[in-house]
């Protein structure tokens, strides 16, 4: 065991610094995992893309061929780790072109699919939807119907996707369709890259609790995409996605951000009072705070012993599920736990003007469900925690 | 950046493994659990011989130099088999001989420590589970060159199976610890009958016992503070035997439920077992972690030791009263009897939850470290 970095990683760490002194944008910076004030300042947001772009920081651990950074596993976590301390925003504007659209078409394009797709997606100038859920599949993903029929030298698309994040937004979409009715589920499934302009194709934003719209319901009516935008073979779009979200990198971001989240949970239980006193002094509130740093810092820790495995060339398994379910229990205790701390003043919604932090913590009670519903629920992940690392039988 | 172990402790591991199964296993302690008896001595010697007991003494006193970290991979496999070897009471021992005592008083016993001879303990607590400086009300009253102790310790680990006694008492304004040989006349020792026999605790009366006062390790009234560090240092040695504990006790579970057969299928495949288990792994790994970084800190981090070792010890103390209390349930009518070893598991999470403290005095120390520093 050695928490300490090699001098080259040090000296990296420092350029970091040196980097977000001098390119880090001003900005209210609450809460790095929301989506809303994330989109706030475009021009700054796409600046600070351009900037970290130029120092190989987008896309850091992808290969250099493909004009990513080349990061070693350390320089990454390095990178994440310093970014998130001081709340810096994404890396990269390109979201899901980042997070999982990249890492495919590395593994599964052409090379005319990655020249014309990887530039922009590093910097920053297209943005991609996931088209995988549909009203009827959901956890069991693979019984998707959305069909795509083959004519010609195109694909005709009919069907509905639902629960697409920033699908209003976004220029692309990488979607999953039923190219083989006939084929185990699992087999005849197709990845196809669509542009959202395509005719025939519309978005039906859907309201979410919280009152925003962030996903929307796409509909697909004889949409014909070019044979030359399917990633991977005919039948190949389970692997190539399947490929492509065990690209998720380690959860270092969102620990950090899971760290600030509490320190203003403390700083709202100083101000708060119970029975006339803080409420940071009352045993309960101090019990739940504590458990939950406890549980954050075992989810750091837990994270650092994956990252060791990594390093040590092992392959990561089914292990970052435990993190997933930690998460999820954190995003919506921290909800409860900071509308408890308000007292009465929970009752308000964000837009009273006597909400605390200006409906903050309202927020957050109203906004887990993207981490926790959102890429496999709580009951999946613990399905896959019993089944492939405790070997239980399957139940389905 | 490595929070992995070396191919060394994964050997020393791999020791312990094969040498708990061949000695200790779990029908042995079922057994051993109905009528405790007197310390196997010569299982004793023979992990010394290992460099077990010795495994943090320096080289010099006849150890093997090791740190916190290789200790607490013994002890992790010593808590997945339940054994009752009193390998952390006389480490501490050692770690208080090593840290208050002079140069003379490490060669009396050190050395003795490591090849096995003398078995130690420290008594620290009394009244109150979680040792504290107030709490410390047995006396030391200087008589000439001796020094005379009065007074009842309680809790005292593997107190009954100790030839060496640390007994931290009140003198003048402050605490001193002082050496003594268990078969000092005014020394009694009672075992305290415990839930989770696998788990030796001992009462321990002083009645005007009488050591010389060359004994006393440190300074006259100094010795809180290293006690104190000390019992951070027990806290997390014992979380790591919680966490082997918990782990043992849910792989059993995990194993009956791929058999066992109920409405034609294993039961582990209906959901309510089956996540009931996932979420047992989620949180012995997160007291694993949380444990081995606080091992970790003992030797290279001091400052953080506090807050992690209060963290370990939350959150191994959760994560074992639930799988051992799970592990019965999981068995059905089977793990309410005596021959199921899911009760071991079970007394020993019942036991060791509150053993140094319950998770919410843990959580306390937890909130006042970060609000204070
Ligand atoms: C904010 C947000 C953003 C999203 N963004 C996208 C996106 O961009 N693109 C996209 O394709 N999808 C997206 N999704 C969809 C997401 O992947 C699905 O919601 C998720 O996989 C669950 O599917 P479902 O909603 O149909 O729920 P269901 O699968 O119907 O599940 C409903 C309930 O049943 C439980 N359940 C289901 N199966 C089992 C089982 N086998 N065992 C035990 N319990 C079970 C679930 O745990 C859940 O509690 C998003 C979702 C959210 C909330």
């Amino acid at each position: 065991m050695d928490f300490t970095f090699s001098a080259e990683d040090e000296a990296f760490r420092a350029e970091v610094r040196a980097f977000i002194r001098d390119h880090l944008p001003k900005r209210s910076g609450q809460d790095q995992m929301d989506v809303e004030e994330g989109m706030s300042d475009l021009p700054a947001l796409y600046k600070w893309n351009q900037d970290l772009h130029a120092k190989g920081w987008v896309g850091f651990h992808w290969p250099r061929e493909v004009g990513g950074g080349g990061g070693t596993i350390s320089e990454q976590m390095i990178l994440k780790e310093e970014m998130a301390r001081v709340k810096a925003p994404m890396l990269g504007l390109s979201y899901m072109g980042l997070a999982w659209v990249g890492p495919a078409l590395i593994k599964y394009g052409t090379q005319e699919q990655k020249d014309r797709h990887i530039g922009p997606i590093l910097r920053g100038e297209v943005q991609w939807c996931t088209g995988y859920s549909e009203p009827g599949a959901g956890s069991d993903l693979a019984a998707l119907q959305c069909r795509a029929v083959r004519d010609g030298d195109d694909y005709v698309v009919n069907g509905q996707k639902i629960w697409t994040s920033l699908a209003m937004w976004a220029q692309w979409m990488i979607l999953l369709v039923r190219t083989d009715p006939r084929a185990p589920k699992h087999l005849g499934i197709t990845c196809l890259l669509v542009p959202m302009s395509t005719p025939g194709l519309t978005v039906k934003p859907i309201k979410e609790m919280n009152g925003g719209a962030m996903f929307a319901e796409v509909f697909f009516e004889d949409v014909r995409v070019a044979v030359a935008n399917r990633l991977g073979a005919e039948g190949q779009g389970w692997d190539v996605t399947k490929d492509a979200l065990a690209n998720e990198r380690s959860s270092i971001a969102d620990v950090w951000a899971l760290k600030h989240r509490l320190e203003a949970i403390r700083d709202l239980a100083a101000r708060r009072t119970r029975r006339g006193r803080p409420a940071i002094e009352d045993p309960g509130i101090r019990q739940r705070i504590a458990r939950m740093e406890t549980q954050v810092e075992a989810m750091r820790l837990n994270g650092l012993r994956f990252v060791t495995k990594q390093l040590r060339g092992e392959p990561l398994g089914a292990e970052t599920s435990i993190n997933k379910l930690i998460r999820a229990r954190i995003e919506i205790e921290s909800g409860r736990l900071a509308r408890d701390i308000e007292g009465s003043f929970g009752i308000l919604a964000k837009t009273s003007p006597h909400a605390v932090d200006k409906g903050r913590w309202q927020k957050v009670m109203l906004s887990w469900p993207p981490f926790v519903i959102g890429g496999g629920t709580p009951n999946i992940q613990k399905n896959v925690i019993a089944e492939r690392i405790l070997g239980l039988p399957h139940d389905v | 950046m490595d929070f992995g172990f070396t191919p060394e402790q994964d050997a020393l591991r791999a020791q312990a493994r094969r040498l708990l199964d061949q000695e200790l296993p779990l029908e042995r302690i079922l057994a051993w659990s109905a009528a405790p008896s007197a310390l196997d001595r010569a299982l004793w010697k023979k992990t010394a011989a290992l460099g077990w007991a010795g495994l943090t003494v320096a080289e010099a006193h006849g150890g093997l130099g090791l740190g916190a970290v290789d200790l607490i991979v013994l002890l992790e496999e010593m808590g997945k088999s339940l054994c009752p070897l009193p390998l952390a009471a006389t480490d501490l021992a050692a770690a208080a001989l090593g840290a208050l005592g002079d140069g003379a008083q490490q060669a009396a016993w050190l050395p003795k420590i490591a090849r096995g001879d003398v078995v130690a303990t420290v008594a620290i607590a009394e009244g109150s589970d979680v040792p504290t400086a107030d709490g410390v009300a047995a006396r030391a009253g200087a008589r000439g060159t001796d020094v005379t102790l009065d007074g009842t310790k309680l809790f005292v680990p593997d107190g009954q199976h100790a030839d060496l006694l640390l007994i931290a008492a009140r003198e003048g304004a402050g605490v001193s610890l002082f050496a003594v040989p268990a078969d000092t006349p005014g020394v009694t020792v009672r075992p305290l009958v415990v839930v989770d026999a696998t788990k030796p605790a001992a009462e321990i009366a002083l009645a005007g016992a009488v050591v010389p006062a060359r004994n006393r390790l440190g300074a006259v009234g100094g010795a809180w503070p290293t006690l104190a560090r000390l019992v951070d240092r027990q806290t997390i040695t014992h979380a790591a035997e919680m966490v082997g504990s918990a782990d043992a006790a849910l792989r059993l579970a995990v194993e009956y439920a791929k058999v066992r057969r109920q409405f034609g299928s294993p039961i582990g495949r209906f959901q309510g077992v089956k996540h009931r288990c996932a979420e047992m792994l989620c949180d012995v790994e997160s007291a694993r972690s949380l444990v081995y970084y606080a091992a970790w800190a003992v030797d290279h981090a001091p400052d953080d030791v506090p807050s992690y070792a209060s963290m370990a010890k939350a959150a191994a103390s959760e994560a074992l009263d639930t799988a051992g209390e799970e592990c019965v349930q999981i068995h059905g009518a089977i793990g309410y009897t005596w021959e199921c070893h899911a009760h071991l598991f079970y007394k020993r999470g019942r036991q060791s939850h509150v053993w140094l403290g319950a998770p919410d005095e843990h959580y306390e120390r937890v909130m006042t470290v970060l609000q204070h520093g």
